[in-house]
């Protein structure tokens, strides 16, 4: 530990240029896990407004409108996918609302208020009356409620595409967070959608599942579609329908590595061309130390030490300052605000560390290769 | 006199390479344990190429070294510093301490290179300091001691691990002739309690005159190589 405690020591008898350096790495670094915070919560955000309240990997019918039995086998065997968060039976239909000389088309979606709040949360989404679906009870988007006037209680007539009408109360209006679904959206109990449909009591449109992690759906999807139960069946997922947003999402990702590698190149180059500077001045110590029958590596290894300090000091700065500038965007009143990520924040102080010790390779190795007489003849 | 500590067979170095300029060439001597040499010539005659050579800081160009019974010429860096560190102590013409140490701390550092902690060295450090005339410094910075206090620092730290050989190069170039007189002084009294062997490397023919025996360099040859009166009583 002599390379420790003399790297220790050099780096304590030059404040002024350690703290330059550690506070090089802990910019880079702080810069690093804000931007990447920020990258990873903007996703996080997009990603969940967008499929978060959706089906991420649905069962289907084989034949395109063709109900699917929701068999007690076929039951297991989603629930058998460990990835797989909730599955949920629907019967969708369409039907028109009629409002004096308008005509609205609305997407009805029938089940179990419980099960359907592990995917929509409608009740957690209610901005008016009380989320419930038995007997004839109906949720709407706010939207439609407000351009029609529509309330909690009010009883209003949809028409089945057969003609025929079926009245239907309105329990809770909801904000679905899209004007879009605001305006076409509806939720009716798994009774009446049966009925319109003219299911069985095991029939269904389709089950509507959620994963875990979002982007493994695809794996989730061809899983669930192997087993024996689905071989009738059709199983989709999310990302085949959504390419122009993942390459959105994609084309987000390889922008901010792009600037998060500058970043630690700018890093690792302030810290080699620093730690270089510092093996130049100590090249006396170097060669005395050699002369006196240190061997080379142990020499070398002292600016590996001093690099890892530096690392891991300006890197845990650097942490706690991107935690900071997170903590100061989200409190300075943006409209989208995002937490640190572990993960990543484990990830860039590591990689701190790494590099930091990386850019003292080309000192350490110089320092190696010194002999003692290139100091001792040059006085 | 003490076993053969040091032989140098057919010593030579030359440097460059397209224009070759000869340092040192065919040197032979021996030396035994608890020798007190000096080396002398005029400068650029090839001493210190000599004594950088015997104390494997530099390799020869041709011949060999062999160090307490060591053929330092299959030895490796690595090999080659460890022996430094067993049986050599080094004085430089400057102190060559490290300033971001104490007194302490410097002193050590060979002990410390060899694997030992500083607790365990510190008993011996004091003992070397106190031989020395040290006492009381040993926290003081190495920056903050006067030139003579430098050089005594920088011989301590030559003689922490006990080296059965010191090697001295111009050790007194930087101090005054008070502290000039004193290090020899000192030089010689360390040889006769702790049976040190030194070969001092110097131009001034008077302080040669002061060791037992004077190997003369001229133009990279070694010219002479004779006893004073002194040690040939002795013998």
């Amino acid at each position: 530990m002599l390379s420790l405690s003399i790297a220790a020591r050099f780096l304590r008898k030059s404040p002024v240029q350690s703290i330059l350096i550690a506070a090089g790495i802990a910019v880079g670094i702080g810069v690093q896990v804000f931007l990447g915070s920020l990258i990873i919560g903007l996703q996080e955000s997009l990603v969940d407004q967008t499929i978060g309240s959706s089906s991420q990997v649905t069962v289907q019918a084989k034949q395109q409108g063709a109900s699917v039995d929701y068999t007690a086998q076929v039951k297991d065997t989603i629930a058998s996918q460990s990835q797989i968060t909730t599955q949920v039976p629907v019967r969708q239909f369409s039907a028109i609302l009629r409002q004096g000389s308008d005509t609205v088309p609305l997407q009805l979606t029938g089940g179990e208020l419980a099960q359907l709040d592990t995917i929509y949360d409608i009740s957690g989404k209610t901005v008016a009356g009380t989320a419930a679906l038995s007997g004839s009870d109906i949720v709407l988007g706010q939207d439609l409620a407000d351009k029609y006037g529509l309330k909690p209680g009010q009883t209003i007539t949809l028409v089945q595409p057969d003609g025929k009408t079926l009245d239907e109360q309105i329990s809770a209006l909801v904000d679905f967070g899209s004007a879009q679904a605001n305006l076409s959206l509806g939720f009716t109990s798994a009774a009446v959608a049966k009925q319109v449909l003219g299911y069985t009591d095991q029939q269904y449109s389709e089950i509507q599942t959620q994963v875990s992690n979002v982007f493994d759906s695809v794996q989730v999807a061809d899983g669930l579609q192997a087993e024996p139960a689905m071989q009738d069946l059709k199983v989709t997922e999310w990302q085949a329908e959504n390419a122009d947003l993942l390459q959105a999402l994609q084309s987000q990702s390889t922008s901010s590595y792009t600037i998060q590698f500058f970043v630690l190149v700018a890093v690792a180059l302030g810290i080699a061309s620093t730690l270089a500077i510092s093996a130049v001045q100590k090249t006396r110590q170097i060669g005395i130390l050699k002369a006196m029958g240190m061997r080379d590596r142990q020499t070398g290894r002292i600016f590996l030490w001093q690099a890892a300090i530096l690392g891991l000091v300006g890197s845990g700065v650097g942490v706690a300052l991107g935690v900071a500038l997170i903590t100061l965007f989200s409190l300075s009143g943006a409209s989208f605000s995002f937490s640190p990520k572990p993960s990543f924040t484990v990830i860039s102080f590591v990689v701190g560390v790494l590099v930091a010790l990386a850019s003292s390779l080309i000192p350490s190795r110089r320092t190696t290769k010194l002999d003692p007489i290139e100091v001792i003849q040059g006085g | 006199m003490g076993e053969v500590l040091l032989k140098a067979e057919g010593l030579g170095k030359t440097y460059g390479t397209v224009v070759k300029t000869v340092a040192l060439s065919g040197v032979d001597f021996e030396l035994h344990g608890g020798e007190f040499a000096s080396v002398i010539g005029q400068s650029g005659s090839g001493k210190s190429t000599l004594l950088n050579l015997i104390g494997l800081l530099d390799t020869p160009s041709e011949g060999r070294v062999v160090l307490n019974g060591h053929d330092t010429a299959v030895a490796g860096r690595t090999q080659r510093a460890a022996l430094r560190n067993d049986f050599l102590g080094f004085v430089f013409q400057f102190h060559y301490l490290l300033p971001e140490f104490t007194v302490l701390e410097n002193v050590v550092m060979p002990g410390r290179i060899a694997g030992a902690s500083a607790a365990e060295l510190r008993p011996r450090a004091e003992e070397t300091l106190a031989l020395l005339g040290l006492e009381g410094l040993e926290k003081k910075n190495a920056n903050d001691l006067s030139g003579g206090q430098k050089q005594r620092v920088a011989i301590a730290r030559a003689l922490l691990n006990r080296p059965a050989l010191v090697l001295a190069d111009e050790p007194t170039g930087n101090l005054d002739t008070v502290n000039t007189k004193a290090v020899y002084k000192l030089f010689r009294q360390i040889n006769e309690q702790l049976g040190t062997a030194f070969i001092i490397v110097t131009h001034d023919r008077g302080v040669a005159q002061q060791t037992d025996r004077i190997l003369e360099i001229q133009d990279g040859r070694l010219q002479q190589d004779v006893r004073n009166a002194y040690v040939e009583q002795q013998l």
